[in-house]
């Protein structure tokens, strides 16, 4: 075990994890953020996308002992107390979503690009989602949703 | 029909949406019931063994170890979602590699996963038997021979004088040789089509907790609590109600998850351990042991005048079921895809049959529409050929040959409101059918599907609230299709009431009349109905308290949006005593019982009422590499009301890119029984850089069977895409494929043997 000290969402934590736990499992299952999802668990889908000092990373392939002084953001992150982020107003409004279970590593990665890119073209999305794999959507609404987010008409 | 309403048809925002956006909805693997213990699965590593020996007693050395289990200690216990032909833990037989050998709960799933190494199998290899065809040969390894002893085998299910031969379905109409023999042309071709996993981003999950009560609560990542319930029972040998089943939600389904599969594992560990008991499957278990759809051999043979006129259609499906016929969940243990075979067109004679065949490969499914993909690819390319035959154009072909109205469809149902014909045109016309294509090596291709609207039984409960808003019970789990959503519009519309006053509540097993979850199309019709009748029955309460109320007849009140009113009665006396809102009626009516109407439905199908789909791709072929690129999209669709466009929308958008990943990249390789594209790097799912730009068309229609007439549109829009990407390569390059996926390297293979 050893100890790591590091910022999610911007609370500072203080933990003891094994060499080998993964950021995923710690996030979900020893903090209870349950918002980032495990689904390929070989970095392929995007389900587990979290924000490490701001870049995209899998958590299924990051282990948490590595995030030492790190800040991370998961989806539980990126709303307010006032209520969601523009992005996620944005899917809910906008329909970029069905079952759900691919949604919360959608948003982070549209947050990260915005963030970056605050108004990317279509193909600059298409681009930069194509990590993020959805079996409902067909992804039609979820690049409608982060374009109408991006402040296109 | 809603000529001023305002909800339904409007563009709602699904009502689950900020739980969704904000990680805040729960799936079962975010449920953590207390000292609940992670569960791992010893599989065969055999495609078919006799089990030897078993030895897991060094399983119990890895510290954390609560629960081991093997196939020993539960002999006999069988799951399926309706055939019970799955050992719950294989006790003697192995069928296929993938097949549940032992069981271990522990502390914490690396424990488990340590446990499972020590557990010693000695197996016998029996000679195993992968390709359906093979399975048929009189001298074939047989799977099942058993069979007979399986429990309540629906009389249904025809064990045909065929080796392997699960069940056979079979549709006919006229005379199929008279037909044969008075055509001009006979056409025959063979398709191929491998096994495709549903792709659900959420992989099979369940947690079973026996509580102090005995009683075995369940979550589980099932579209079908009532189902998994039932088939949990079942593999036990309780009764259903034992067992409660909790609502939660699904990440994705598309016909892969209605059962119980590891659930039955999971209670045993469960009662072993005394500790709640969570199976998540990993996505190589997915891929490896879940339930595929069904690998097929289509062959399809048709007669043709040469006016063009189709007289005569034989097709077989060889569906290959797998090791077990479990996955499926009807009577009969088969799909029912060819029922398509005729497509859209007017037939005379035809025959067609599909045959299930076991092999020792991953259990098969259901999916999306399940068989009619298959069936779909190997009609509508065929249907390309003939016309190719003939020297008519494909476009032409299908305009002479579509069924109109009263015509019977080629299975012999009498069809009406019959719009084939404008949704083809409507396609055609979308996709710019006539114009110069835009380049060298571009094709354009269509292909056409056609299906009844899905119905069966629901239920409804509605209850107005304290503060006047209302609350819709369903039993259905919305598993990404929208249906809670309109619910609350249905609710909305016909209580006149603001939608953020009305709440949508999923019901557990205990609570609700028995649903069989969504599928084959059947929710909006089933469960908005139920919704619509249950609200029918409320609005009666209403009246009658209100009247009680307002001290007038039930019959003498009004209702406008959300308020009765008493009408006139020979000048209104303002007595403060003329209105009484749905908030100061449940505030003087304490018995709830009073302000809740409820409704069980069974909705007939009406075989009469079909849904017509045209889909138009256009391609561009690189003939130096092969590769396909799909750059335009046309899915045409007749609809009636549309309650909800955006999630109308969603299903168009995501059907169609399913049957494009079906069409291009999807292969759930299998060499020697076992599967080899075991993540989803291998087993590739479209990208959101891989999909074309998509007009869709939507065609008027009336009639349809569901609420305000509405059609149905989930399983309209995945079928036709592989056939409409084959006419369109074989336009673009003059290549005909006959298998799936069409991968580059196969298009590049064709244009060299050209």
């Amino acid at each position: 075990m050893s100890e790591i000290t590091l910022r999610i969402n911007g609370k500072q934590h203080r933990e003891d994890v094994a060499s080998n736990r993964m950021l995923v499992d710690f996030l979900r299952y020893d903090l209870g953020l349950t918002g980032t999802k495990e689904s390929c668990s070989v970095g392929v889908c995007g389900a587990c996308t979290v924000l490490v000092d701001g870049r995209m990373v899998s958590s299924c392939l990051t282990l948490a002992i590595s995030l030492d002084g790190a800040e991370v953001t998961t989806v539980e992150g990126l709303a307010s107390e006032t209520g969601l982020s523009k992005v996620q107003e944005s899917f809910v409004k906008y329909g970029g979503y069905q079952c759900g279970i691919c949604t919360p590593g959608q948003v982070v990665s549209a947050y990260a690009l915005l963030q970056e890119n605050p108004h990317p073209s279509e193909d600059e999305v298409k681009d930069w989602m194509m990590g993020n794999l959805c079996r409902c959507t067909g992804y039609y609404k979820i690049i409608e949703s982060v374009m109408k987010a991006g402040g296109a008409e | 029909m809603p000529g001023s309403s305002t909800v339904i048809g409007a563009p709602i925002p699904r009502l689950e949406g900020a739980d969704k956006v904000s990680g805040r909805a729960l799936y079962t693997a975010d449920v953590s019931p207390p000292g609940t213990l992670a569960a791992k699965i010893l599989r065969s590593p055999y495609a078919h063994a006799r089990i030897v020996s078993i030895d897991a007693s060094a399983a119990w050395q890895v510290p954390g170890v609560k629960a081991v289990l093997t196939g020993k200690d539960i002999v006999g216990h069988r799951w399926g979602r309706f055939l019970r032909d799955m050992p719950v833990l294989c006790w003697d037989v192995v069928r296929f590699v993938g097949d549940r050998v032992a069981a271990v709960a522990a502390e914490t799933a690396d424990a488990a996963e340590q446990a499972l190494q020590l557990i010693e199998v000695e197996y016998e290899e029996l000679p195993a038997v992968f390709d359906p065809l093979e399975a048929m040969q009189p001298d074939a390894p047989l799977l099942h021979p058993d069979f007979s002893e399986y429990q309540d085998i629906s009389p249904e299910v025809l064990i045909p004088d065929t080796r392997n031969g699960l069940s056979r379905l079979t549709w006919q109409k006229g005379d199929v040789d008279a037909g044969f023999a008075e055509a001009d042309l006979v056409l025959e071709h063979t398709f191929y089509i491998p096994s495709r996993h549903q792709g659900y981003l959420e992989p099979h999950a369940g947690i079973v907790a026996i509580d102090e009560a005995g009683r075995i609560q369940v979550w589980t990542a099932s579209k079908s609590p009532f189902g998994s319930r039932n088939q949990l029972a079942k593999s036990l040998g309780i009764q259903p109600e034992q067992i409660l089943v909790h609502p939660i939600y699904v990440g994705g389904d598309f016909g892969g998850k209605g059962d119980a599969l590891d659930l039955p594992i999971a209670y045993f560990l469960a009662k072993q351990a005394g500790r709640p008991v969570r199976i998540i499957m990993s996505y190589l278990e997915e891929l490896l042991a879940s339930n595929p759809s069904h690998e097929s051999i289509i062959t399809i043979r048709t007669g043709i005048k040469r006016d063009g006129r189709m007289v005569a259609r034989y097709l077989r499906a060889i569906h290959n079921t797998g090791a077990y016929g479990c996955m499926k969940p009807l009577p009969n243990v088969a799909i029912g895809g060819a029922v398509h075979a005729g497509g859209p067109y007017r037939i005379d004679n035809t025959f067609f049959e599909a045959i299930q065949v076991y092999t020792n490969t991953v259990p098969a499914g259901f999916f999306r529409a399940p068989g009619g993909p298959q069936v779909n690819f190997a009609a509508e390319s065929h249907t390309d050929l003939i016309a190719q035959a003939l020297g008519m154009d494909v476009a032409e072909f299908r305009l002479r040959n579509l069924v109109e109205e009263g015509d019977e469809n080629a299975v012999g149902e009498k069809l009406n409101g019959v719009h084939a014909r404008e949704t083809l045109e409507a396609a055609l016309q979308a996709a710019h059918w006539r114009d110069p294509k835009p380049g060298v090596n571009y094709g354009r291709g269509i292909a056409m599907y056609e299906r009844h609207v899905g119905a069966g039984p629901s239920s409804a409960e509605l209850t107005v609230e304290d503060d006047g808003s209302v609350t819709i019970i369903s039993p259905t789990i919305d598993q990404g299709g929208g249906i809670h959503t309109v619910l609350q519009q249905i609710v909305s519309e016909e209580m006149q009431i603001p939608l953020d006053q009305v709440r949508v509540v999923v019901g557990d097993t205990d609570s609700m009349p028995p649903d069989q979850g969504v599928g084959g199309m059947r929710i909006t019709n089933a469960n908005g109905h139920a919704a619509l009748q249950a609200i029918e029955e409320l609005q009666g309460k209403l009246r009658e308290r209100a009247g009680e109320i307002l001290g007038a007849e039930p019959e003498q009140l009004s209702y406008d949006e959300g308020v009765f009113y008493r009408s006139n009665d020979g000048g209104r006396t303002d007595d403060g005593n003329r209105a009484l809102s749905l908030a100061e009626l449940a505030a003087q009516t304490a018995d709830a019982e009073l302000r809740t109407g409820r409704a069980k439905v069974e909705m007939p199908m009406q075989r009469d009422i079909a849904c017509f789909a045209a889909q138009i791709a256009e391609v561009e072929v690189d003939p130096e590499t092969g590769h396909i690129r799909v750059h335009r999209f046309v899915s045409a669709h007749d609809v009636s009301t549309v309650i909800n466009p955006i999630a109308h929308q969603g299903q168009i958008d995501g059907g169609v890119i399913q049957g494009l990943g079906m069409a291009l990249t999807e292969d759930l390789a299998v060499e020697e029984g076992r599967v080899t594209s075991l993540h989803l790097g291998d087993y590739k799912l479209p990208s959101a850089a891989d999909i074309p730009e998509l007009e869709t068309v939507l065609v008027h229609s009336e009639g349809g069977p569901g609420p305000y007439e509405a059609k149905a549109i989930a399983e309209m829009t995945n079928c036709a895409p592989p056939a409409a990407v084959a006419n369109a390569i074989a336009d673009a390059v003059g290549v005909r494929l006959m298998e799936l996926p069409m991968t580059a390297e196969r298009v590049y293979r064709a244009l060299q043997d050209k």
